[in-house]
């Protein structure tokens, strides 16, 4: 595929995004492809530094949890506005993957010491935010004061109360927003000679070295980075459900989502976690509303199916649905443009 | 050949699937319209009922959809000459995000009203989720009162929260407590601290319990899910409190109580507020032994109402227990089709209305009239319950006691 068709799908796909809301009309279809987007930026994230960088971390619901808290408690606790906590969420996110990655890089933690250690991390910040009471309210989690007035909706970061485009759009766009600076980043950073350096480091560490470059500065960046990214995430869910308690902030279910999406998709590619996103918001929605509906007496069969078709895919399509689309590509060009 | 046979029979999955995908998208996106039968009022069910809560929210669907096939028996809304309810059932997946796309599915669907979604933190994401559509949502079992305390005017809860619970178990407690003597003394509680209902216990314990010079000696907090109970066990051999206060979710209520029992601990009284296993026909069945003569402050049905106890058969008779989440989302749907009946249609806005000013009083609760005040139940309060031989009892407060308590125990 040749940069110009690249760009065009890009352009295409984004056009998509941004416009099939307003055709949409259904709060129901507004509300999957949030979520889906929320997964797919989620998922870039995990693939900044596991796709990308070699680095599989087991426990990215730290840098999703340390965002979510910093942006809900500096609004709760300090009265600060959540366009000015988002910073701090963001940052925080990052200082806690630059503590991670600095006591693992430094000591030379790789494969599956590192996803050890990054679950390791993520379970004790889901302890300290059980047990540090007063400062996160510990189990009973923190609740954000919620707006009803439309005057306030910007303000306060809160669109379900914003008036007739705002309660129907706002949420839809916040998350495409950043889905466009994540993806862009993503996209800059493959061109750029860090990505370059990244992908050195992740095919072969030490033949890395030797051509000169730093291992560890580089894989320092790519998790500061891919921290940052899923701390936005954090904020983001903070203000669309105005709640957060330790087992959503760092328990297990935001790690698999992170790393669900681009391994479906394709690791290390720009497009992958969307594409996996979709697909996994798709075939669940499918499925639930096939044989879930069908068996409505016996809930659970259809997460059943869907685990199959997972395997499925895993077992069949090692490089991810970006490998099938360019697979495709292929076939319909005749190699022509591959 | 082989190549040959692989290639087609991909070409033929990737034919398959998408001939698959298009057909079930089409009935997704067709779904909606095709659900909408004249003469009906839909009703959103929202549970968890697969994830960590899973059984629990089976529970709490068994109850609504049972109110709701027993409105349909009795010849649907009479005010709105017969018109049938209709469930739309949802499932939160145990994940308050996934509960809020759940409202957003039963808003597209019609929906006039919503029942749920047992968890707390489930029940504020599913609340806030309605409240942007105005579509009145009746909470069932989730105790935070964060839910009731945001200012949102479709939100209502019908069974007490945690602090009422909580108040009334120190009330009920120093009664017993005064009937027998005032033989305590001393206390410890025992209190899972991961979640938002066992974390606020041992304070509110304690404060209500110094002015009548019962001294808090030990608050032991444990994790959910938590595996051994041993340390804590031996600790309180130790301490030899009169009397044990726990207060957790129901496998780590059936690990301590049986514990307890393996390590000799034997207090005058074990007195739970929100037990998850202290009031439980699950635990009194399997667990006689270690359940004797527990005591429990918890969500209760009246016990002398003839309607509870056909629900109570009901609920047997399908392979399940009765517990807590049966009646009240069992009572949450009643409430719910009380004040359609009132409102005399589906409108969301005249059933939120209704709800506000309810007074009804046909409820298996001990609660008497309904008086919202905020969206909550004002009268809305839990029983003290002993677990009696192979069964549970109410012993508090007096006016629906069908049993005198055993204090101290024997």
């Amino acid at each position: 595929m040749n940069e110009r068709t690249r760009l065009f799908g890009w352009i295409l796909l984004l056009v998509t995004l941004a416009v099939v809301p307003l055709f949409l009309h259904s709060a129901r279809w507004i509300d999957f492809l949030e979520m889906t987007l929320f997964v797919a930026v989620l998922g870039q994230g995990w693939n900044i530094l596991a796709g990308y960088g070699g680095q599989y971390s087991f426990g990215h619901a730290l840098f999703f949890g340390t965002g979510a808290y910093i942006q809900a408690l500096l609004q709760v606790k300090f009265g600060l506005s959540p366009w000015v906590a988002m910073w701090f969420a963001v940052s925080g996110g990052a200082l806690v993957g630059a503590f991670v990655g600095y006591l693992s890089f430094r000591y030379g933690l790789r494969g599956s010491y590192f996803a050890l250690i990054t679950l390791a991390f993520a379970e004790a910040f889901l302890v300290l935010s059980r047990s540090l009471k007063s400062i996160t309210e510990g189990g009973q989690g923190v609740q954000l004061p919620l707006n009803q007035d439309p005057e306030q909706a910007i303000a306060t970061f809160q669109f379900n109360f914003a008036g007739p485009f705002l309660s129907e759009y706002g949420f839809y766009y916040t998350i495409f927003i950043i889905l466009l600076l994540a993806y862009g980043l993503t996209a800059w950073m493959e061109r750029s000679r860090f990505g370059a350096q990244l992908v050195a480091v992740r095919e072969n560490e030490d033949a890395a070295k030797a051509l000169g470059i730093n291992a560890f500065k580089v894989k320092m960046g790519a998790i500061c980075l891919s921290a940052g990214i899923t701390a936005t995430c954090g904020v983001y869910y903070v203000q669309k459900f105005l709640f957060i308690e330790p087992g959503i902030a760092f328990g297990p279910g935001k790690s698999v989502e992170a790393l669900f999406a681009p391994i479906i998709g394709g690791l290390g590619t720009v497009l992958g976690p969307l594409l996996g996103s979709l697909f996994i918001h798709g075939v669940g929605e499918m499925t639930k509303a096939t044989i879930g509906q069908a068996l409505g007496g016996r809930p659970g069969v259809d997460l059943i199916l869907f685990g199959i078709i997972l395997i499925l895919v895993l077992a069949f399509l090692p490089r991810g649905l970006v490998g099938l689309l360019e697979a495709i590509w292929k076939r319909l060009t005749g190699g022509r443009n591959a | 050949m082989t190549k040959n046979i692989q290639n087609k029979s991909r070409r033929d999955f990737i034919k398959t699937a998408g001939a698959t995908t298009a057909l079930t998208a089409a009935g997704v996106l067709g779904a909606p319209l095709v659900a909408r039968a004249a003469g009906s009022v839909k009703i959103g069910i929202v549970h968890p009922v697969t994830g960590w809560a899973q059984y629990s929210g089976s529970q709490a669907r068994f109850g609504a959809q049972t109110a709701l096939d027993e409105i349909n028996a009795a010849g649907g809304i009479k005010s709105m000459g017969g018109a049938m309810l209709e469930a739309m059932l949802g499932d939160a997946q145990s994940k308050p995000e996934i509960g809020a796309a759940e409202v957003e599915k039963f808003n597209e669907g019609g929906a006039s009203a919503i029942v749920g979604a047992y968890a707390s933190n489930i029940c504020l994401a599913t609340t806030q989720a309605a409240a942007k559509h105005g579509i009145p949502h009746v909470v069932d079992v989730g105790v935070s009162d964060k839910i009731v305390s945001r200012g949102l005017e479709n939100t209502f809860r019908f069974g007490p929260g945690f602090g009422a619970v909580t108040k009334a178990g120190v009330e009920n407690f120093l009664a017993i407590n005064a009937a027998a003597g005032s033989p305590t003394k001393t206390v410890a509680i025992v209190n899972e601290e991961t979640t938002g209902f066992g974390a606020g216990i041992a304070g509110i314990m304690t404060k209500g319990l110094a002015p009548a010079g019962i001294e808090v000696v030990e608050v032991l907090s444990h994790p959910t899910p938590n595996k051994d109970f041993r340390n804590i066990a031996l600790k309180l051999k130790e301490i030899d409190p009169d009397v044990l206060i726990p207060s957790h979710y129901y496998n780590e209520g059936v690990l301590f109580l049986r514990t307890l029992q393996r390590q000799k601990v034997q207090p005058k009284a074990i007195y739970s507020v929100l037990g998850g296993a202290s009031s439980q026909f699950r635990f009194v069945s399997e667990f006689p032994d270690a359940a004797q003569l527990v005591m429990d402050c918890n969500h209760w049905f009246d016990p002398s109402n003839a309607a509870a106890l056909a629900l109570q058969a009901k609920t047997n008779a399908a392979g399940l227990h009765f517990n807590y989440e049966v009646f009240l989302a069992y009572t949450a749907m009643m409430f719910t089709v009380d004040a359609i009946e009132r409102a005399g249609s589906g409108d969301r806005a005249a059933i939120m209305e209704a709800m506000a000013n309810s007074t009804w009083e046909g409820s298996i609760m001990p609660y008497g009239a309904t008086k919202m005040d905020n969206g909550q139940n004002t009268g809305a309060r839990p029983l003290v319950t002993q677990v009696i031989g192979d069964d549970i009892k109410v012993v508090a407060p007096a006016d629906y006691a069908s049993a005198a308590p055993i204090f101290p125990r024997p």
